[in-house]
């Protein structure tokens, strides 16, 4: 039986359709079955992420319509094999699908693959209440912003009084160097108020901007830091120990130019 | 006082009083006094089967409106029931789809010479949907994540690069033009073709192409050789 992750965030543009697209494909990329679900009806984003929206026929509200067979719907990734797409419809909203709808759906994909990725829309109205309706996880996504915070731990509560338990903690888009100058919120604050386990932490990286744009998931590029990060995260799903990478020691060749001449790194 | 709480509307079986379904029974009343005051001598002496749909009537209420037709109309009223035939042909709907389009494979719209035609003016954006039964012009650009539908010819004076269907109930002869011919998806009838991957998804070309399907297959050639 598949296992079914929401990624969710409350607050918008913190990264969780790009989380959902490179967790999918990086799974995939480690030989497992994916499907990613986009439930951010009328504002869909994860199509044009994973460079997939000029194959899109049908989508997930003709599927719960009866207009088309699940397999009809299913967009297959171009690059690898494993890795499906339920698209969002365009042209409508957040009502078109209910909850019930939502869990009859994922029954129905659960036998077919290892894991069904839910992307949630921004928000804690019906979109939330659609996305994690049948979801067994929640991965809680968040930046090192205090307003980001914040409402991360408003959706850890909403997950709580929903039944979904302890949900893991993705922290994304962290600079370290503002961290070390005091500016930016660091891992262990955001730890220290969400109080829950943490998944991954990705780095701010420009590469993310041009893979998104380009339509392919950072995770497939090894010299991307977040990249490393999110194979990290997909590793850790799959329930391999992996330590949190430490992002000081990576800061490449000024860093070692600086310890070399002895100036002070920390 | 609303002048349209009743409308009359003949049938091969008759007559067939439509009712509003909000409208008060009084306005019903004088709205029916009217229409048949205003049809004069058309009822007299005309043997008539009534049915009526839209509201239901209480026992008395339909016994009013009875009375009522036969005292003013003038004409032999044989019989006023409510119209079931309409929730009947509603019900079946859905179980013949694939009649249906069997009958819409023989019944498509033929106008793409000369027939009805849409102009829409504006920018149409993601997540807008137009459709239309018939011709579609559409004075603007048709963005990324937009719909445009029509089961005649589509004409875009404007860059198309979202999602467009010509002839979408079925009608292969339809063709797309645009001055500028970037769609995410282009359909004719049932043939679905996308742009290739390697090209960006944020093309600028601005060449007056037409699209166009000969023997299953898409063509798309400039429509201005000139330029």
């Amino acid at each position: 039986m598949g296992e079914v992750i929401v990624i969710t965030s409350g607050k918008g543009g913190v990264g969780k359709t790009t989380t959902t697209a490179n967790i999918g494909t990086g799974l995939a990329l480690a030989g497992r079955k994916a499907v990613l679900i986009d439930t951010d009806i009328g504002l869909r984003n994860l199509d044009v992420v994973m460079g997939l929206e000029n194959r899109i026929v049908y989508d997930l509200v003709d599927v719960v319509d009866g207009v088309c067979r699940v397999k009809q719907a299913l967009i297959k990734d171009k690059r690898y094999d494993g890795l499906y797409l339920l698209p969002a419809a365009q042209t409508r909203d957040k009502s078109a699908v209910t909850p019930e709808q939502m869990i009859n759906l994922i029954n129905e994909l659960k036998s077919e693959f290892d894991y069904i990725i839910i992307d949630c829309p921004a928000g804690i109205e019906q979109g939330f209440k659609n996305a994690i309706a049948g979801a067994d996880k929640a991965i809680v996504v968040t930046t090192p912003e205090v307003s980001a915070v914040r409402d991360a731990d408003r959706i850890v509560g909403l997950l709580e009084a929903n039944e979904l338990r302890n949900p893991k903690l993705l922290i994304n888009r962290v600079r370290v160097d503002m961290v070390k100058r005091g500016d930016m919120m660091s891992i262990d604050d955001i730890i220290d108020i969400l109080a829950i386990d943490l998944i991954g932490v990705v780095p701010d990286d420009e590469k993310i901007v041009i893979s998104t744009n380009r339509g392919e998931p950072a995770v497939t590029d090894d010299k991307s830091l977040a990249g490393q990060a999110y194979r990290n995260v997909t590793k850790r799903l799959q329930g391999e120990d992996v330590p949190i990478m430490n992002l000081e020691s990576e800061d490449g060749l000024i860093f070692k130019f600086k310890k070399l001449l002895g100036f002070k790194t920390t | 006082m609303d002048e349209n709480a009743v409308t009359f509307k003949g049938t091969v079986n008759g007559l067939t009083i439509i009712l509003k379904q909000d409208a008060g029974f009084d306005d019903i009343v004088n709205s029916l006094l009217i229409k048949i005051n205003s049809a004069g001598k058309f009822f007299r002496g005309a043997k008539l089967a009534v049915k009526y749909r839209g509201r239901t009537l209480n026992q008395e209420e339909r016994y009013e409106l009875h009375e009522l037709l036969k005292k003013e109309s003038g004409a032999q009223i044989l019989s006023f029931d409510e119209d079931m035939t309409e929730n009947k042909l509603a019900e079946t709907k859905p179980s013949s789809t694939e009649r249906n389009n069997q009958i819409k494979k023989y019944t498509y719209f033929k106008g793409i010479e000369e027939g009805t035609t849409k102009f829409y003016r504006g920018t149409v954006r993601s997540g807008q949907l137009i459709t239309f039964d018939g011709n579609l012009v559409v004075l603007g650009d048709v963005n990324p994540g937009a719909v445009i539908e029509a089961t005649g010819n589509i004409v875009v004076m404007g860059l198309l690069r979202g999602v467009v269907h010509a002839g979408s109930n079925g009608n292969k002869d339809a063709i797309v033009a645009a001055l500028g011919l970037n769609p995410t998806q282009l359909r004719i009838g049932d043939i679905i073709t996308r742009s290739p991957d390697d090209e960006k998804g944020i093309g600028t070309n601005l060449i007056p192409e037409l699209a166009y399907v000969r023997e299953d297959k898409l063509f798309v050639e400039r429509f201005l050789p000139q330029r």
